[in-house]
């Protein structure tokens, strides 16, 4: 795994996913070392829960954890990393993430296999967007595999980077569905009688026409988070419903206008603004509510709504980015993004709250059977074996309209200098012979490194000692002992 | 996390899939239109999955209809984007192929494939669906293609300008040979300049009568705001303008008078004056920043009567906004000679102002060579024709440079034009006849546009004539190569512009701008006042 991206800074989407997606994918049995940059105080080699092994890596981070692109500097380091413990997939997290691009690039000099996943979004129009997917385009033209949050998000990156579409796999976040329990959750196991429903209506707790409804906002509060639209709707939404109470959770550049709009409103005591909050108080903030509002203007997955409805909250969203392929429709009410749709939205789900028709208690469960890090790690780990081989060609990507194919050898993408830079010519007029002029540098730092520093050299870092986990667990069950099995891959014998 | 025990059956009933992918919606689906490509060299969302070829590796097959493209331009990212083919052989056609993706044969063997995450689906995770797999892509969603005779009427705009910049080009260079008197040059311009602002006046008024009394049961709240705002700037325009030099006065003191005025002296009036000046009036507060640079250059000191006289006119004037409705036409008629007078006052102003400067700018740049002189006011120049203010002065907040930095290129570049002249009456003259053209000409022409087309195509005309003549004598001498010169230019730039036009409109197929549902939303707002 490698990406800028990663703890001690707070946790967003794709930190998380990435340690997540690591600590299963070592309980599956493999290897995983995680390459990241230095954060403030923390330089050098951690060791995490369950052996999970990171690296800070000493280089300059300029804008938003984001490291310089240098495009070689790293090289020399990564190459020894890579050595040492013996890595044989290179996974990169985020596209804005230098590291991950660099990375994914020497993976590729050096012959190892790649993967790549995207977790944003991105236009086409401005300059800024015209230059990411110039520079993901360099790095997926060559990559392996490239894995997206959803479906959206694969199309998009399809379209930016000019991808085979069946080299693109859709593999959705998850939720630790542990962490976001509801208030008064009891597993169902213990008073359910098996084919016998029990009695419903005892279950859920009512909500009569004047109890107060709680309506939780948690999110940056950044122009592109929608923080306009929450500005305009709050006060109408608290104007035409009485008993209804917001908690916001969150800090960012609008917070000054939301302040202002409390103010003008004088809705301070209808509304409650709590800053922002880490992560692990996610859950303490949503269940004070019944509803959760999520007026995001674009969005690849939505982590947060999934979190909200494991928490047994009723979401209004926005319908935006991938955010309606992530939730059953009973358990949301979609929105434009629109001041007036998102009020009369909200409306609906009060409306549907208070005639108790939405059995908010059954949502954790539910949440709990759709999303598991157990499953992203199941899946991405069928991506390593096929782009490794252990899956044919025609399982990996065949079968496609019902019929076998023939594997093509595009897809199988060969590690020869040649035919990587006819990949990377194929990028542009002017990008492609770029492209092809760095590719051509990185080889020759390659060749030097390894006369300069040959592996033989290079100690091999001893593995963590893997635990026997011979409980009856279900989702502990894969031993791992005697696998040889390496990084955020597989090497099978 | 207590493991359910495995016999029980699952307390939940697992959630049913919805259908929320439009193109799913319902059982039975028409048939899927045969998409047209618009353009067989551009990358459509069809490219992705319909061909049926993977150009890079085998060559296309024989049956490959309609949009075998080169594998020169577009071949990498098309091959790229492209999927394997659908079915091994080339034997299927496209059609064919297709029908094999209809979801009526596919839901047989396995149910339908949902865009959805939170259904298991018993697809691979790579599994791309052809029907719904960039559905929501729209390529140039908000593209008004543009028709070829109104570019070329609008394109006249530029036209205008361009020439008249030649003429003051050529005078100069006139000047500098002592071809052209001086005093003649900048006679001629006066003149012109004084029948262009009668005709501006008179077309101003009418309009303001008109707009007076068809909306004299206008809402009063909105002539109020309009005339508050505008006595606001009002006052900075005239306080500007008063330092400067020479004409615009004419018609910023106007300008700013009026609207003092029309906030001072009747609700009627400033209601009918914001509107009627709604065109030129964003356009006045910019020229006057335009001037504010050389008001630096400038006596400082010429300290407006009207700084101090307006807030007295205003105190004396508007006791309340009220007495409004009551405006006599004797009011009506002496605000109208007030301001005339204060605009020839503002005029002789300038005049003597510039009058004083000009011995001043003879000698600015006495140190400096010539050539520097020819290159700095060359790209001054042309600083000038790129960042002018084309627009119709409508959406005035819509243009991104500012009109001041066109106007201060044109005046700087004149002022070092001038300083390379051989007397003081050269220099008057010049810089007199550069404030003319860069400074009041514009106004004009965009009222006249805005007035009558005919007029404005005549204008057009006659500039492009003249500027072509100017160009001939100045090249060769004679009036033979002033008529050949007029002809030609006339001819040279019809052409230029047709041909323009004509690029324009045929680069529009390059346009392709790709939108989607990963594009950010544009928030839908309604606007607060409160």
């Amino acid at each position: 795994m490698i990406s800028d991206y990663f703890f001690p800074q707070p946790a967003g989407g794709v930190e998380s996913h990435i340690y997540q997606l690591s600590t299963k994918l070592i309980d599956r049995g493999h290897k995983v070392i995680i390459i990241t940059h230095q954060y403030e105080g923390r330089t050098g080699v951690r060791y995490l829960t369950n052996g999970l092994k990171v690296y800070h890596v000493p280089f300059f981070v300029i804008y938003r954890e984001t490291t310089m692109p240098t495009v070689f500097s790293f090289f020399p380091i990564f190459r020894n990393i890579v050595i040492r413990e013996q890595i044989q997939i290179v996974h990169g997290h985020a596209s804005l993430s230098s590291f991950c691009i660099e990375g994914i690039l020497h993976a590729r000099t050096m012959g190892l296999r790649t993967v790549f996943t995207d977790h944003s979004l991105f236009g086409f129009a401005d300059a800024a967007s015209i230059l990411t997917n110039k520079l993901l385009k360099f790095c997926l033209s060559d990559v392996d595999h490239v894995i997206c949050v959803s479906h959206t998000c694969k199309e998009n990156t399809v379209l930016r980077a000019s991808l085979d579409p069946l080299m693109v796999s859709v593999i959705p976040n998850a939720v630790v569905a542990e962490n976001f329990q509801p208030l008064s959750y009891t597993p169902h196991s213990n008073y359910r009688v098996p084919g016998v429903p029990p009695d419903r209506r005892a279950v859920p707790p009512q909500i009569g026409p004047d109890d107060t409804i709680t309506i939780v906002v948690i999110s940056r509060l950044f122009y592109n988070k929608g923080t306009d639209l929450l500005i305009a709707a709050i006060p109408r939404i608290l104007a035409s419903h009485r008993n209804v109470r917001f908690v916001i959770a969150g800090s960012g550049p609008k917070a000054i206008d939301l302040e202002q709009m409390l103010e003008r409103n004088v809705l301070q005591d209808k509304v409650e603004m709590l800053g922002s909050v880490r992560h692990e108080e996610v859950r303490d903030v949503m269940v004070r509510g019944q509803i959760y509002l999520h007026p995001s203007l674009t969005e690849a997955f939505g982590t947060v709504i999934v979190e909200a409805a494991s928490c047994g909250l009723y979401v209004v969203c926005t319908r935006v980015g991938g955010i309606p392929e992530v939730l059953p429709q009973h358990m949301t009410t979609f929105a434009k993004p629109e001041e007036d749709d998102i009020v009369i939205a909200t409306g609906k789900a009060i409306a549907a709250l208070r005639s108790n028709k939405v059995r908010t208690d059954r949502f954790h469960d539910q949440v709990k059977m759709m999303y598991s890090w157990t499953d992203v790690a199941e899946r991405t780990e069928r991506v390593y074996k096929g782009i490794c081989g252990d899956i044919s060609q025609e399982e990996f990507y065949g079968r496609y309209y019902g019929q076998a194919w023939k594997a093509s050898e595009d897809r199988v993408r060969s590690f020869a200098l040649i035919d990587r830079l006819k990949r990377y010519y194929g990028c542009g007029v002017w990008a492609g012979k770029l492209f092809c002029l760095c590719v051509v540098i990185d080889y020759l730092i390659y060749v030097v490194l390894e006369m300069w520093f040959p592996r033989a050299k290079i100690d091999i870092a001893r593995s963590w000692p893997k635990k026997l986990h011979s409980s009856g667990d279900k989702r502990f069950s894969i031993s791992s002992r005697g696998h040889d099995r390496q990084n955020s891959g597989s090497s099978h014998h | 996390m207590a493991p359910l025990p495995p016999p029980s059956p699952p307390p939940i009933p697992p959630p049913v899939p919805v259908e929320t992918h439009p193109n799913r919606a319902g059982g039975l689906k028409p048939p899927v239109q045969p998409r047209l490509l618009p353009d067989p060299t551009r990358l459509a969302p069809e490219d992705a999955y319909y061909a049926p070829s993977v150009p890079r590796t085998r060559p296309p097959p024989i049956n490959y209809d309609g949009n075998v493209r080169p594998f020169s331009a577009t071949r990498a990212a098309v091959a790229a984007l492209r999927p394997p083919p659908a079915v091994p052989g080339a034997e299927l056609s496209q059609k064919e192929a297709r029908k094999h993706t209809r979801p009526s044969s596919r839901r047989r063997r396995k149910g339908a494939w949902k865009k959805l995450l939170w259904v298991k689906q018993s697809y691979p995770d790579n599994y791309t669906d052809t029907e719904t797999f960039l559905d929501h892509l729209q390529r140039n969603p908000r593209v008004r293609p543009y028709d070829f005779w109104p570019l070329v009427a609008d394109s006249t705009i530029i036209v205008q300008h361009v020439s008249s910049v030649a003429i003051f080009v050529c005078c100069f260079v006139g000047i500098v040979q002592e071809r052209l008197s001086p005093v003649s040059v900048v006679g001629w311009g006066s003149v012109g300049t004084a029948m262009g602002w009668i005709l501006w006046d008179s077309w101003v008024w009418k309009k303001e009568a008109e707009e007076a009394s068809n909306t004299v049961q206008a809402q009063p709240v909105e002539g109020a705001f309009e005339g508050d705002d505008g006595s606001s700037s009002g006052s900075t325009t005239s306080s500007v303008n008063n330092q400067v030099n020479g004409e615009p006065r004419i018609i910023s003191q106007k300008d700013s008078q009026k609207e003092s005025r029309s906030q001072s002296q009747s609700r009627i009036h400033g209601l009918g004056l914001s509107i009627s000046t709604n065109v030129s009036d964003p356009q006045f507060r910019r020229r006057s920043t335009g001037f504010s640079a050389d008001s630096a250059i400038g006596g400082p000191d010429l300290a407006s009567p009207w700084t101090a006289t307006t807030p007295t006119a205003n105190g004396a004037l508007s006791p309340t906004g009220q007495f409004a409705f009551e405006t006599t036409e004797s009011q009506f008629l002496s605000s109208r000679n007030w301001q005339r007078l204060a605009t020839v006052k503002s005029a002789f102003l300038i005049y003597f102002a510039l009058l004083g400067l000009s011995p001043i700018l003879k000698s600015l740049t006495k140190s400096t060579a010539s050539d520097s002189i020819w290159a700095l006011s060359c790209w001054l120049l042309i600083m000038n024709i790129f960042s002018f203010d084309y627009g119709s002065g409508e959406g005035a907040g819509a243009t991104k440079f500012p009109a001041s930095l066109s106007t201060n290129a044109a005046v700087m570049a004149s002022t070092v034009l001038a300083s390379r002249l051989p007397s003081t009456t050269h220099v008057f003259s010049l810089m007199l006849f550069s404030i003319e053209v860069f400074g009041l000409f514009p106004i004009f022409r965009r009222q006249l546009r805005h007035i009558s087309w005919t007029g404005h195509m005549c204008l057009t005309l006659a500039l492009v004539m003249t500027a072509g003549g100017a160009v001939g004598m100045t090249l060769r001498g004679g009036w033979a190569a002033a008529i050949l010169g007029s002809f030609l230019g006339s001819l040279l730039t019809a052409f230029v512009m047709g041909g323009c036009s004509w690029w324009l409109i045929s680069l529009q197929k390059y346009k392709n701008v790709v939108t989607g549902p990963w594009d950010p939303a544009r928030p839908v707002l309604r606007r607060h006042w409160d």
